[in-house]
C-alpha cells in the first residue's frame, strides 16, 4: 500500500481503522499523546459553540478498577434482563456456532464487556453541561474525534456507555469523581495500547442506509 | 400535605405522555432513565416501614403499601433462583400501559415495580434490574432479576 494519501483518504482510512478495542498492554499513553487527544475534543463542533464537554482524565488504579466494577455491574444487570426474557437468543439467533453462542451469552451477562475498563491505562471520562440545548449531541461529537485521533496514533479506544446509561450507574460515577449536579457524566473511554490487530465489524449495505429525496427509495442502487 | 386530587385520567395521561416523550427521544434506552421513579414517594411512605432484611419481607411490605393506598388492587409473587414474577392486577397506571402498547411500544416501567427495586437495593445493597414488563391475564407481569451481590474489581 503507498504511504501517500490524500487528506480525504487518510481522513477516510483513520474512519475506517476504528476499532472497539477492549484489550490493552501495559504500555502506559504518552502526554504528547493525550495532548493530541484531548485537542482534537476540544475542536468538535457544538450547537451555540457551547462547548458543553468537561473531560476527566482516569488513570488512578483504584479508581479504575471501582470505574469498571459500576461498568460491569451495569453491564451485567442488563444482559442478564436480556437474557432471562429470550431476547438475547433472538439477537444471536443467526450465530450457528454453538460455543461461540454461549462465549458471547458469558461475555455479555458476566458484565465482562465492560469491566474490562478497569484494566485500560487510560480511561476519559466525557461530562456534558446540562444546561445547553444541544448537550448529548456535541460531546458525541467530541467522543467521535477522540476516538478518531487514537485510531490516527496507533492507540485503540472503546467508547463505554454501560457506566452512564442507568441513572443508577451515573450516580454512582458521579459520586465517585464529584461530578456536579449541572454536568452529566456522559460516557467514558478507555484507551490504551491494543495488544492485537482487531478485523473490522460487518456494516450494513450503503444502499441499505441512504435514500433519496424522501425515505424509502434507495439513493445508491447498486449494493456495495 | 396537601389532600387536594386531580382526576386519574388527567395524571395517566400525563404519565403516559410523559413516558412516550422519554422513549421519543431515547428509544430502547429511555428505560434505564427512569429506574428510580418513585424515589421521593419510596423515601416518604416505604423506607420506614421495611422493618427486616429479609427479601419475602421487603415485598410484601411495598405491596401491602400500594394495596393499602389504592394504589394497586393486589400484588403477588413468585420466586424461581434469581427470578422474581410479580402479578400485579388492578394498577392505577394501567392505562398508561395499555396506552403504549396500542403504539406498539413495549412498557418499559413500572412504578410499584421501582418501589420493589429501590428497597431491595437499598435494605440488602442487592442489584435489581427490571427485565420485563408484560399485560397478561388482565395483569401486569414484571420480571425482576436480582443478583447476588454488587460487583467489586480488584
Amino acid at each position: 500500500m503507498s504511504d501517500t494519501f490524500t487528506l480525504a483518504d487518510a481522513a477516510l482510512k483513520v474512519i475506517q481503522d476504528r476499532r472497539s478495542i477492549r484489550e490493552f498492554s501495559d504500555e502506559p499513553v504518552s502526554e504528547h499523546d493525550l495532548d493530541m487527544i484531548m485537542e482534537a475534543a476540544r475542536q468538535a463542533p457544538s450547537g451555540e459553540n457551547a462547548q458543553p464537554w468537561r473531560f476527566i482524565i482516569v488513570k488512578d488504579e483504584a479508581m479504575r478498577k471501582q470505574m469498571g466494577a459500576i461498568a460491569g455491574g451495569g453491564s451485567g444487570r442488563r444482559f442478564t434482563a436480556e437474557f432471562v426474557t429470550k431476547k438475547m437468543q433472538e439477537r444471536f439467533a443467526n450465530l450457528q456456532d454453538e460455543a461461540k453462542r454461549q462465549a458471547a451469552f458469558q461475555k455479555l451477562t458476566s458484565g465482562q464487556v465492560s469491566a474490562f475498563m478497569a484494566d485500560a491505562p487510560v480511561n476519559i471520562v466525557v461530562c456534558g453541561k446540562k444546561d445547553v440545548w444541544d448537550m448529548p449531541y456535541d460531546t458525541s461529537a467530541a467522543i467521535e474525534n477522540i476516538l478518531l485521533m487514537v485510531t490516527a496514533l496507533g492507540l485503540g479506544a472503546c467508547w463505554v456507555i454501560a457506566p452512564c446509561i442507568d441513572i443508577r450507574d451515573e450516580e454512582r460515577i458521579k459520586d465517585l469523581l464529584g461530578i456536579p449536579e449541572g454536568y452529566k457524566a456522559v460516557s467514558i473511554l478507555s484507551v490504551g495500547h491494543p495488544t492485537r490487530p482487531h478485523r473490522p465489524r460487518p456494516r450494513l449495505a450503503i444502499n441499505e442506509l441512504v435514500f433519496t429525496e424522501k425515505w424509502g427509495d434507495p439513493y445508491y442502487k447498486e449494493q456495495s | 400535605m396537601n389532600k387536594k386530587t386531580i382526576p386519574l385520567e388527567y395524571a395517566n395521561n400525563l404519565i403516559y405522555e410523559l413516558e412516550k416523550s422519554f422513549w421519543d427521544e431515547r428509544g430502547k434506552g429511555a428505560r434505564f432513565r427512569v429506574t428510580t421513579v418513585g424515589y421521593k414517594y419510596f423515601q416518604e411512605k416505604c423506607l420506614s416501614a421495611i422493618q427486616s432484611p429479609d427479601l419475602d419481607h421487603i415485598l410484601q411490605t411495598i405491596g401491602s403499601i400500594l394495596e393499602s393506598e389504592g394504589i394497586v388492587g393486589k400484588v403477588s409473587y413468585s420466586q424461581e433462583d434469581r427470578l422474581f414474577r410479580v402479578r400485579i392486577e388492578g394498577c392505577l397506571h394501567r392505562p398508561v400501559e395499555d396506552e403504549m402498547i396500542a403504539r406498539g411500544i413495549e412498557p418499559f416501567t413500572c412504578v410499584p415495580a421501582n418501589l420493589m427495586v429501590l428497597a431491595i437495593e437499598e435494605k440488602l445493597d442487592r442489584p435489581v434490574e427490571l427485565a420485563e414488563v408484560k399485560v397478561e391475564d388482565g395483569a401486569c407481569q414484571i420480571l425482576l432479576v436480582v443478583f447476588e451481590h454488587r460487583p467489586t474489581l480488584g
